[in-house]
Formats: structure tokens, C-alpha cells, sequence
């Protein structure tokens, strides 16, 4: 018997999931999570699924969790004593930003607070030109001057930024060299290691919030390590990637940057593997918890990965997952503004006080208390056996605060709430989609997380897309999605040419080395690279245009005629962005990109779930639901009577132990062979 | 079944407006996406807006205030020379005409088209983006010292560029002859029309789903909502008549300095704005459109009544202004307009300045305004023209509870920089400084922001043309707050550094290995230095934002030995 473990590490909940490799039987666990030491929960929850299974820890061949240590330590502003050394006369590029104001109308917003302190920011004296040529060498003495002033100021992790390091990083490698030789205890980022593209202050900031986490996630992983070793663990545990892939311990130590969307994409993961299971490899993700809703596009069976985002205003440059997310979730709350229109969140009664209808202190209505004076949500459930759902104080809190101000009964102000929130989840789904050039009429809505199937159906419809899955156990699918994906590790080069002028040898040059790159950066790290994928990318623009695409080089180095394969990608690719190509323009190649990935153990699809006996099935009980037509008393299925074939029509809800989906008139849903609810329009 | 009416139309006009906003927020990524030039690229100096029927704004993504004026005008404009019956699906009307066409100065070319639904116009989409040569007298066309508009590049009133979806290659030909950098005009036209493109689809998309009968009513709803919330929010603030004068360092050529001043009248729901204490317009390029002065008014509006109220027309009704005709607020032609912005940034800190007698907690100190650069000439080797053309940040004015922000774009501006690693790979020059300016931020118990020193050095001959605002007149604080301190451009030319006399330098032809510093002025203090607080004090000492000299002189403060970071 062979087992492996899938964790999922959220705010609240630690959710974990074991599979036997060659049965595919499964075991889950949820316990809460320890915020102080992660690795604690992550530890039990181990131990626990052994308990359930009967099995040994040595039996365990695979190990994977997806963390929000990274994100929780930039939020909450818990990053080391970091500081900055950069080219004279640049210390203040990390406050400078793009010199744009926080708030356009706001005068009293602020700026993130900068990572490193004026301070410390060390200036010394180098300096590069754009193609990598030195226009002053690095000057030793202003390095000892830093390392001294390092020293005395007890830094504990510093970031090494040069101006065009990109195209030399021969300077940042040599001070982070001097740093870490001089100083062995302090952390050290060379900007070029992580991003080898133009743009200073992003790049910049990759490197001072990747330093200013290092000490942190450092400890954490070492915690977790050995404490995985102490129960017995012989394998080598992997942690997510903000890219969806794996990446090994040592390679998050190096770079914890890239942690920091560890834990959405582990849903989005488990979405695409979930979707393309099912043989819907074109589909969009939608992840609702308590405070906010995170949405993706997945498109051919991958997930869509962006190489920049913005993390708590800070610019990251790294492969993310391009989860957008919004603060609208079930605990939500809704209010009137000054013009007296409804608005919902960003404000969330989060777990405490939470909604009205918990009745622990929480009188402002949420988004939740809607859905239970709609009837949507069951009034005489029990939340962890502890907490009973007051359907009362729901319906007095939206009375107050919504209703009698409008002058509205309290049904059709619960009404106006669902619908907002479901607006909002709208608006998301459309920048990821319809904004970026995509048709969600051509798109699976794959919704999950604890609020994710209350909403997914009219949302759905606002966008005409065909079909809502909602998976087996929707709350525990970033768990599962650890277990579904592989390693995966993206390099990248900032080194601009014309393609009327490079050659086709040259090109391929470039995307070989990079790949080489990529593969020495595993085979270091321990894996074996048998089966490794390579996806060849480049950021392109027309020569002139100051921003660029990144398209897929199909082929890359082996291609016949890359340069035409080039071309032809980026044209199609503008047209379908911006409705035009521009056909006797020269192109610049600005950034080649790779990715690689390598499976880890067996991924497996699927399971196939119980086929029913006929497709009628019994509703457990009725109750009275308000819909935007009127209210009707309405069946509620349970999930666990849903096996393969059963079919329902709404109205209608299903409820199971982590969520309740939400079946609007219209609509029917039945099970499919893989034990997902599938919605459609009637 | 029990059966309801129709939903809640309270509901729909609310998803409406989510929509419209979402909207006209995608063709702003469209054209930022689908540009050319770095000015819109990376600067981001555009903005998008959709409108009803009868041409008021119902949803605007403004990523510079100013571009609220642009919007202002635009479709009467266009309606005004080309009746709504003679509009076709697929038409966009080209246009920057600032007396006549919308616009706020020449750079700003706006493109707006009709959307049809059954046959009828029912509402207009827009986009505005800056164009960094449109021809004119300099590179970059904007310069102070312009005297009539025709020194300030190519007019264009409203002009029909795409017919029935086919753009007027005539049309692009004239526009790429007048222009200094060609082949960018073409490609953020471009862009242009793929954003109105965008909007034209997403609002067929509305209307599709609700029908225009209820998307009209929503509109309505709209704007009749916002302007209750600038209703309510104007109860907010003491009614009263509060003046306050000011004025412009000069005109741009010599005639200084320029009054500029208010008289802002709170009623119970609704403000009245009197421009008369402005001069009269200037021989300079610094004169403001009606256009431009009204941007800026809502401006301000927004960010002292309520700075999330919605960006739509409906928050203009409660506001009135006159500016008298012919004056530096409301010029006529020919005046020049190029430079309106630094006129615009003096209005909306008299404007504050009023308001600071009425609600001195919400309103900050004054800031630096805002300075340009550009650059131009011929790339080494070749006969390609290059033109960089870039606006600076500077202090912000200290807020009633805390610091004014460092080194930031304040009030009707907003645009980004260009990297460095962006910058010095397009033109052939060199940044060798770009940072805080240490002392720069006037003194008070909250500090004014600081200025920034950014030095370019050229790697070959080159023109350069720029102005400083705050040269003389340098930001003043609030409540016992100090002035921070005033703007310069420094010339470097062989070691020695020789400091322009005037805001103003235009068409200066610089040599290689010459270095322009520019040292853009700090914001106001806010509240008397005295008492400020000792740990702030000593924070800015110890971050290096003012040095031991500083702090004796302006803080009175002894800071002995202490050595504030790497110096």
C-alpha cells in the first residue's frame, strides 16, 4: 500500500485529504489550523488521516500543502529587518514607485508602508547601461562600507538591486556574494536570481518582499520538515507554487515570493484537474469563502498564469496563478450609503461576530442572513454543533438596516442582497474572461469553497455560460488539487530583439539555454526529470508599441521555422485581444519565457462515484423559498442521495456537511459518473 | 406559484451601474493594452467614459482628473456638427479642439462613438488619451511660452475618422504628417478605436439583456443618485462664502505674477464656484479652457465632499460655476493652452485654500503642482527623431492628522514615470539620480511631503524643454504649517551647476554629457513646526528626510551627532 497526502493550510481550517495511489480510496480531515506554528495542524492532520487508514507514516509517498504562511506574514506586516543595497542615487526607487498617489479623489490614503526603512536602503556606487556594458565598475570599498553599516544595524535579510541587472547580474551576484560570505545568518536576494526582466521598481519589489519573508518562511519550513521527519515521513514534502505547480522545500527557501498565492491556487488546481477530469478543459473557477471570492480562467486544461501581480500594493514579479479575487463572501455585510444604495463588503463579519443569524454579537445583515431569510439555507442546521442558526435575528438585522430605510419588504431586500453579491461575482468573472478576450459562453463554472454553490447558478446565467459543476466536496477541493498537479518551475530573460533581424539559431539559442536553466534548477533540487514538459513562451510586441503579449511558442527550439511560428502566434493573438493585427511590423521580441513542468507520483483524474439505481431521487424535506418570481415551497435533496445519473430540476437546493447549492427555477442538475453535481438551464 | 412584479427595479439599476462601470473600466485595459506610446502605456495619461443619450456622463474611469473637462463637452461637440440622424452605427468622431471639440489642450485626442440599438442612438461611448507630439512650435507640442494655440500643434474640431467601421486613411495620413513621431499616432489611434470597440459591444451586451427602455431609466436612476449623495454630502459642510487669492508664478514669458482666486458659496444642497478674482487670460500657453477649469472643480468637489461618490454627471448639478470669459480660467481663442494644467493645479489649491475656512480637517496643505520634461532630438548614428516627454511628482501638502505624501503626482494629474530601464533603453540619455529631496517638505507638526531630485544626463545633443511649477510662490502650509520648499531646473555642465532663473526653459539645445536636474518643490506644512512631535522628529532624522541642519533651522531642534542612514 502506498498513500498520498494533499493539505490544504486556510485561515481558519486545515483541510487534509489522503489517497491510496492504487485503490484511489480517499480519507479527509479538517481541523483547525494553528496560525502561530502551521505546521502544527498540518502535523496532526497527518496523523490523523494515518489513524483513519490504519496505515504507516513510511507508507507515505508523496507529501504537498498549499500555505498562506507567505501571504499572512506580508498582511499582517511580520517580514525581517530587510534592507536594500542598489545603484547610487536610487536608494528612494522603492518609495518613488511610479510616482502615482494611493487615491485618486482620497486625500487622506496612504502608501503601503515600504519594506525597508530610508535607512536602510545602502546606495553604492556601479552602474550598468541598458545592454548589460559597464559604465562603472562596482566599487569594492562602498561594498565594505555596506557591510559594515549591515552589520551594526542588525539587518536580517537584505535585497540586491541594480539598474539593468537583467542583462548583466554579474554586480548584484558579486555584493550578494560579499553579503552572505561576511554576514552567513542574513538572508540575501540578488534581484536577477528571481526575475531576469526590465523594469527596475517591480523588480525591486520582488526582491525586497521575497528578502523581507526569507528569515520567516525559513523557520517555518524547517519546523515543518523536521517535524514531518519526527512522524515518521521518509518522503520529501513539497509545498505549492503561487504558479499551481510543486516546488521543493529548498527551492521556497531560496524563494519564498513565490508562496505567496500558495493557497488560492491550490483550488484552482483542483478546479482544472476537476474540469478536465470530467472532459471540460475550458473552464472558470470560482472559490467563495466568508470574506471574499477568488476567480480564475483555466483554458486547454491549464489554469492562466500571469508573470506580475500586485500583493497588498506591493508589485511581484513572478508565474501566478491569475486568480482575481473580490471582497464579497457569505459573511459579506451589506449596508446603505449615503445616496441610501445597497452595497455589499469589502467589510465582513468574517467568523466572529459573524452573521446576524449566529447570534454572537453580529447585528449588521450579511450575506448569509439573505440567503437564510430566502430559505435558502437551512434554519435548523447547527454550525459545528455549536452555534444555532437564528433566522429571526437575520431577518430583524436586514429589517433595520435595508429594508425599512428603503421602504421595502425584508424578502425583497434579501432579494436586492443575493442579487448584488452575485453582481460583483460577475464583474470578476468578466475581467478574467470577456476583458482579456475570452467567451464564458464557452466556459464551465466550476464553483467551490463554502459559499460557492449558494451563488454559482444565476451567476452562470448572467454570464450565458452553459454549465455549473460543483465538485463532490466542494469545501475541501484546494486539498485535493495538492494531490492533482505536478512541479512546475517558470525562467525567464529580458533580452530585446527585432525578429526581422535575429536569427532563427539565435532564437532558439536563447529558449534552449533557458531551458537548460530550468532543468539544472530541478536536477539541483533532487528531482528526477524523467518526463519532464517544457511550454515555450515569449513576450512580444510590435516594434514601436511599449507594452508587450506573451504568446505560446509551440515548439520553441525544435520548432522548423520558429520565426514564423512567431509571428503567426502573436498576430492571432493581438487580433483576438485588440480586434486588429498589424501584418508589415516589425516584431520585438522583449522576454523569453519557459516553463517546465515534472510529474510527482501518480496524478490521477477523477474518481468515479456510486451510479444510482434510477435518476429519480427523494427530496429529504420542503421548505419555503423566496426567488425573484414569487415564493414556492421547494424540495431539498441531500448530496450523498446524488449518486451518478440521479437528476433533479430547480427549484431546489442540495444540501451537504460543507455547503448548500443552490438550484434556481430554471435550472436542473444531475450527478456524473466522477460524482459531480452538474447544473444546467432546463 | 405565488407570483411577484417585476424585480425590484432599485435592484436593476444598481446591477446597471455595476455593469456600465465594469464597462468603461474594460476599455480603459483595452487601450492601455493595445497602445503604442509610453505616454499611455506605462503613463497611463488616458481615460474612457460612457454617456446617455443626451450626451451626460453616466460612467467615467478617469485615471487623471483632469480628463473629466474632456468628457464634459465632447458629445454636445460632436452632436453640434453632426445631427444624431445623420449618425451611423460604426461612426467615431475624432477631435481635441479645446474651443470647440471638447478638448483641454491639442495633446488630448478624444474619439467617441454612437451606440445603436433598433435603429436608434442610445447612449455614446468615449476614450481620451494623450498624444506626445501632435506638431506645433516644440517637441511634445506643450510648451508655456507658446502665445496662440496655433503654435501648439495640429486643431482638430470634430472630424468623422471612421465611417461605418472604416477608419479614413486620409485622415491618418494628415495626422501622421503633423506629428514629430509618426507612427505612434497610428498605433494609439489604434488602440482608440479598439476601446470604444470594446464598450460599443459590452453595452449592446446591456441592452440585449434589460432593453434600452429600462438601461435609459437606469441611467437616469444613476445620475439622480449621485447627485443626492453630492446633495447630502454638501450638507455636510457649513454654509457660508469663503475666498481665498492666490496666483501663478507667471505667465510662461515674463509677466508675473498671475492671479488666480475663488469665491466658493456653500448653500444648503448645493455650491457655487465665482472664478471673477482671475486675471485675465495670458499672453503664455498657461490659460484653461472652460473644460479644464470645470474638471477641476468636480475635481476638488470629489475629494472634499465625498471621494467614492460615483464618477457621473449627476455630481455636477449641485455644483455652479462662473468663469468670467476671456479670463486665465475661461480663455478664448487663440489663446495658448498647452500648459493649462499648472493653472489648473493653482485653481484646485485655491479652491482648497477656500475650503480649509470651512472644513480645514478634510483639506490638506498646499502641493508642489507639477513638472515636465522634454527631451528630443536624433538618436545617435541616425536621422530618427526621438521625443521623451514626462511629468514629475513632487511633495503633497501635510494632512490635519499626519505627514503630507513624499515624491507623488497630486490633484489633476496623475500619470506614472517611465522606468528607468524602460527610459534609457528608448533615448539616448541617462538617469543618474532619481530621489527624495531631503528638506524639501515644509516644516510643521505634520510635515509637508518631500520633492524629488531626478537628474538626466544626455548622451548626445538634444533639445530640452520643461517648466517647474512653485518657482516663486512655493507651497504654503495650513494652521502655522511652513512652505516647502520652491521647484528648480539646475542645468550640470562640466562640474558646475548653474540654476535657471525662470519656471519656464524652451528649446534649450543642450550637449552631450550635459545634465538637467530637476528638484521639484515640497508640500506645505501643516500645523507650527513647534509642535511637532519629538519621536517624528527623530524619525525623519533618522530616515534621512531632513538632515541635522534642517532640523536646527526649521525645528529648532539640536540633533547632535546622529547619523541618519547612509548619507
Amino acid at each position: 500500500m502506498s498513500y498520498r497526502i494533499g493539505v490544504d493550510v486556510g485561515g481558519t481550517f486545515t483541510d487534509c485529504v489522503m489517497e491510496e495511489t492504487t485503490s484511489g480510496r480517499r480519507w479527509v480531515h479538517k481541523i483547525p489550523s494553528t496560525p502561530g506554528s502551521p505546521e502544527k495542524a498540518i502535523i496532526a492532520g497527518i496523523r490523523a488521516l494515518l489513524g483513519l487508514a490504519e496505515a504507516k507514516a513510511a507508507a507515505v509517498g508523496f507529501v504537498g500543502h498549499g500555505s498562506t504562511v507567505a501571504t499572512n506574514a506580508l498582511i499582517e506586516r511580520k517580514g525581517a529587518r530587510t534592507a536594500v543595497v542598489t545603484t547610487r542615487g536610487f536608494r528612494d526607487l522603492l518609495e518613488l514607485g511610479r510616482q502615482r498617489r494611493p487615491s485618486l479623489y482620497d486625500l487622506q490614503a496612504d502608501k503601503p508602508a515600504p519594506l525597508a526603512r530610508r535607512r536602510h536602503r545602502w546606495e553604492v556606487a556601479e552602474r550598468l547601461r541598458a545592454d548589460g556594458s559597464v559604465e562603472r565598475p562596482l566599487d569594492d570599498e562602498c561594498v565594505t562600507d555596506v557591510l559594515g553599516a549591515l552589520a551594526a544595524e542588525g539587518i536580517e535579510a537584505v535585497a540586491v538591486c541594480f539598474l539593468h541587472s537583467y542583462a548583466n547580474p554579474a554586480h548584484e551576484r558579486e555584493v550578494a556574494e560579499r553579503i552572505r560570505r561576511a554576514l552567513p545568518g542574513v538572508f540575501v536576494t540578488a534581484s536577477s536570481d528571481l526575475v531576469q526582466e526590465f523594469r527596475e521598481y517591480e523588480r525591486l519589489t520582488t526582491a525586497v518582499v521575497n528578502a523581507s519573508l526569507g528569515p520567516r518562511t525559513g523557520r517555518y519550513l524547517t519546523a515543518l520538515e523536521s517535524g514531518l521527519v519526527e512522524e515518521g515521513l521518509s518522503c520529501a514534502p513539497f509545498i505549492l507554487h503561487s504558479n499551481g505547480g510543486l516546488m521543493t522545500l529548498s527551492q521556497a527557501d531560496r524563494a519564498p515570493v513565490n508562496m505567496l498565492a500558495s493557497g488560492p491556487s491550490a483550488g484552482v488546481v483542483g478546479a482544472t484537474a476537476l474540469a478536465r477530469a470530467a472532459g471540460d478543459p475550458d473552464s472558470i473557477s470560482l472559490d467563495m469563502g466568508g470574506t471574499s471570492t477568488d476567480v480564475c480562467l483555466i483554458q486547454a486544461g491549464r489554469p492562466s498564469v500571469v508573470s506580475q501581480r500586485e500583493i497588498e500594493g506591493y508589485p511581484v514579479k513572478c508565474a501566478t496563478v491569475d486568480v482575481h479575487s473580490v471582497g464579497a463572501g457569505g459573511g459579506s455585510i451589506a449596508w446603505l450609503d449615503s445616496g441610501g444604495a445597497l452595497r455589499i463588503g469589502p467589510q465582513s463579519a468574517g467568523a466572529v461576530p459573524g452573521p446576524a443569524c449566529y447570534g454572537q454579537g453580529g447585528d449588521r445583515p450579511t450575506v448569509t442572513d439573505a440567503n437564510l431569510v430566502l430559505g435558502r439555507l437551512d434554519s435548523s442546521r447547527r454550525l459545528a454543533d455549536t452555534i444555532r442558526i437564528d433566522p429571526d435575528r437575520a431577518e430583524h438585522a436586514i429589517r433595520m438596516h435595508i429594508a425599512e430605510p428603503k421602504g421595502i419588504a425584508v424578502e425583497e431586500a434579501a432579494l436586492g442582497i443575493a442579487a448584488l453579491v452575485e453582481t460583483h461575482l460577475v464583474r470578476a468573472m468578466r475581467l478574467i474572461s470577456v476583458e482579456r478576450g475570452y467567451d464564458p459562453r464557452a466556459f464551465t463554472l466550476v464553483a467551490f469553497g463554502g459559499a460557492g454553490p449558494m451563488h454559482a447558478v444565476p451567476v452562470a446565467w448572467a454570464l450565458a455560460m452553459p454549465r455549473v459543476m460543483i465538485p463532490p466536496y466542494p469545501g475541501l477541493l484546494c486539498a485535493e488539487g495538492v494531490l492533482a498537479t505536478e512541479m512546475r518551475i517558470d525562467v525567464s530573460h529580458t533580452q530585446r530583439s527585432l525578429l526581422g533581424e535575429i536569427g532563427a539559431g539565435a532564437l532558439k539559442a536563447e529558449f534552449q539555454a533557458l531551458f537548460e536553466a530550468a532543468r539544472a534548477r530541478l536536477t539541483a533540487s533532487g528531482v528526477d526529470v524523467g518526463g519532464l514538459q517544457a511550454r515555450w513562451m515569449a513576450d512580444v510586441r510590435y516594434h514601436g508599441q511599449n507594452y508587450e503579449i506573451t504568446v505560446d511558442v509551440p515548439e520553441g527550439p525544435t520548432s522548423t521555422d520558429i520565426k514564423r511560428d512567431l509571428r503567426a502566434a502573436f498576430d492571432r493573438e493581438h487580433r483576438r485581444l485588440y480586434g486588429y493585427a498589424n501584418l508589415e511590423r516589425d516584431l520585438e521580441i522583449v522576454t523569453s519565457r519557459v516553463g517546465v513542468t515534472v510529474p510527482v507520483g501518480a496524478a490521477r483524474g477523477g474518481r468515479l462515484g456510486e451510479r444510482a439505481s434510477s435518476r429519480r431521487v427523494e427530496p429529504v424535506s420542503r421548505r419555503r423559498m423566496i426567488w425573484e418570481n414569487g415564493t414556492e415551497t421547494c424540495p431539498v435533496y441531500r448530496r450523498a442521495d446524488m449518486k451518478a445519473g440521479a437528476e433533479i430540476t430547480g427549484p431546489a437546493v442540495v444540501e451537504q456537511m460543507d455547503a448548500t447549492t443552490v438550484l434556481p427555477p430554471g435550472s436542473r442538475a444531475r450527478t456524473d459518473s466522477f460524482g459531480n453535481l452538474i447544473v444546467e438551464p432546463e | 406559484m405565488e407570483t411577484r412584479g417585476r424585480k425590484s427595479d432599485w435592484i436593476t439599476h444598481e446591477v446597471i451601474a455595476h455593469f456600465l462601470l465594469s464597462a468603461v473600466e474594460e476599455m480603459g485595459v483595452t487601450l492601455v493594452r493595445a497602445a503604442y506610446s509610453p505616454n499611455i502605456k506605462e503613463r497611463r495619461d488616458c481615460s474612457t467614459a460612457i454617456f446617455d443619450a443626451g450626451g451626460e456622463t453616466v460612467a467615467l474611469a478617469a485615471h487623471i482628473p483632469i480628463h473629466l473637462g474632456s468628457m464634459l463637452g465632447l458629445v454636445r461637440e460632436v452632436l453640434a456638427r453632426f445631427p444624431l440622424e445623420t449618425l451611423r452605427p460604426g461612426d467615431m468622431f475624432l477631435a481635441n479642439d479645446p474651443f470647440g471639440g471638447g478638448g483641454s489642450h491639442l495633446n488630448d485626442l478624444s474619439l467617441v462613438a454612437p451606440v445603436f440599438w433598433e435603429g436608434a442612438g442610445v447612449a455614446f461611448v468615449a476614450n481620451i488619451a494623450h498624444h506626445s507630439d501632435v506638431g506645433g512650435r516644440v517637441p511634445g507640442s506643450e510648451s508655456c511660452d507658446a502665445t496662440s494655440i496655433y503654435q501648439e500643434g495640429l486643431r482638430i474640431p470634430p472630424v468623422r475618422m471612421v465611417a461605418e467601421r472604416a477608419i479614413d486613411g486620409n485622415l491618418l495620413a494628415l495626422l501622421q504628417a503633423n506629428s514629430r513621431v509618426p507612427d505612434e499616432r497610428v498605433g494609439d489611434l489604434r488602440a482608440q478605436v479598439a476601446a470604444n470597440l470594446a464598450g460599443e459591444r459590452r453595452i449592446e451586451e446591456l441592452l440585449r439583456r434589460y432593453g434600452a427602455a429600462l438601461v435609459g431609466e437606469s441611467m437616469r436612476a444613476i445620475l439622480e443618485y449621485t447627485d443626492r449623495r453630492t446633495r447630502a454630502a454638501i450638507r455636510g459642510i457649513p454654509n457660508g462664502t469663503y475666498r481665498h487669492d492666490d496666483a501663478m508664478d507667471d505667465d510662461g514669458i515674463g509677466v508675473s505674477p498671475v492671479p488666480v482666486g475663488a469665491i466658493v458659496t456653500v448653500g444648503d444642497e448645493s455650491i457655487h464656484v465665482d472664478l471673477s478674482p482671475c486675471a485675465p487670460q495670458t499672453a503664455g500657453a498657461k490659460n484653461a479652457s472652460i473644460t479644464a477649469t470645470l474638471a477641476t472643480v468636480y475635481y476638488v468637489m470629489k475629494a472634499v465632499l465625498d471621494p467614492e461618490l460615483p464618477p457621473n454627471a449627476g455630481y455636477y448639478r449641485a455644483v455652479t460655476v462662473d468663469a468670467p470669459r476671456g479670463s486665465v480660467m475661461n480663455a478664448q481663442p487663440p489663446a495658448a493652452v498647452g500648459a493649462r494644467i499648472i493653472s489648473c493645479q493653482k485653481l484646485a489649491e485655491v479652491l482648497l485654500g477656500a475650503f480649509a475656512q470651512a472644513v480645514p480637517e478634510r483639506v490638506i496643505a498646499e502641493s508642489h503642482g507639477v513638472s515636465l520634461g522634454v527631451f528630443s532630438g536624433e538618436r545617435p548614428g541616425t536621422r530618427d527623431l526621438f521625443v521623451d516627454y514626462e511629468a514629475f511628482g513632487g511633495g503633497a501638502g501635510a494632512r490635519a492628522t499626519k505627514d503630507g505624501l513624499d515624491g507623488i503626482m497630486v490633484h489633476a494629474t496623475n500619470t506614472s514615470n517611465l522606468p528607468i530601464e524602460v527610459f534609457e533603453s528608448e533615448y539616448p540619455l541617462m538617469i543618474d539620480r532619481y530621489e527624495l529631496y531631503p528638506d524639501s517638505g515644509g516644516p510643521g507638526r505634520f510635515r509637508g511631503g518631500l520633492g524629488i531630485r531626478r537628474d538626466v544626463r544626455l548622451l548626445t545633443d538634444a533639445d530640452f524643454t520643461g517648466f517647474v511649477t512653485s518657482f516663486r510662490r512655493v507651497p504654503v502650509g495650513r494652521d502655522g504649517g511652513r512652505p516647502g520648499k520652491p521647484g528648480r531646473y539646475v542645468l550640470i555642465r562640466g562640474g558646475r551647476e548653474v540654476v535657471y532663473d525662470s519656471s519656464t526653459i524652451a528649446g534649450q539645445r543642450l550637449r552631450k554629457g550635459d545634465t538637467i536636474s530637476l528638484r521639484t518643490a515640497g508640500g506645505g506644512g501643516y500645523g507650527v513646526p513647534e509642535a511637532r512631535a519629538r519621536e517624528l522628529l527623530e524619525a525623519d532624522l533618522d530616515e534621512g528626510r531632513v538632515t541635522p541642519e534642517g532640523a536646527r533651522r526649521d525645528y529648532t531642534h539640536d540633533a547632535g551627532q546622529r547619523q541618519g542612514g547612509q548619507t
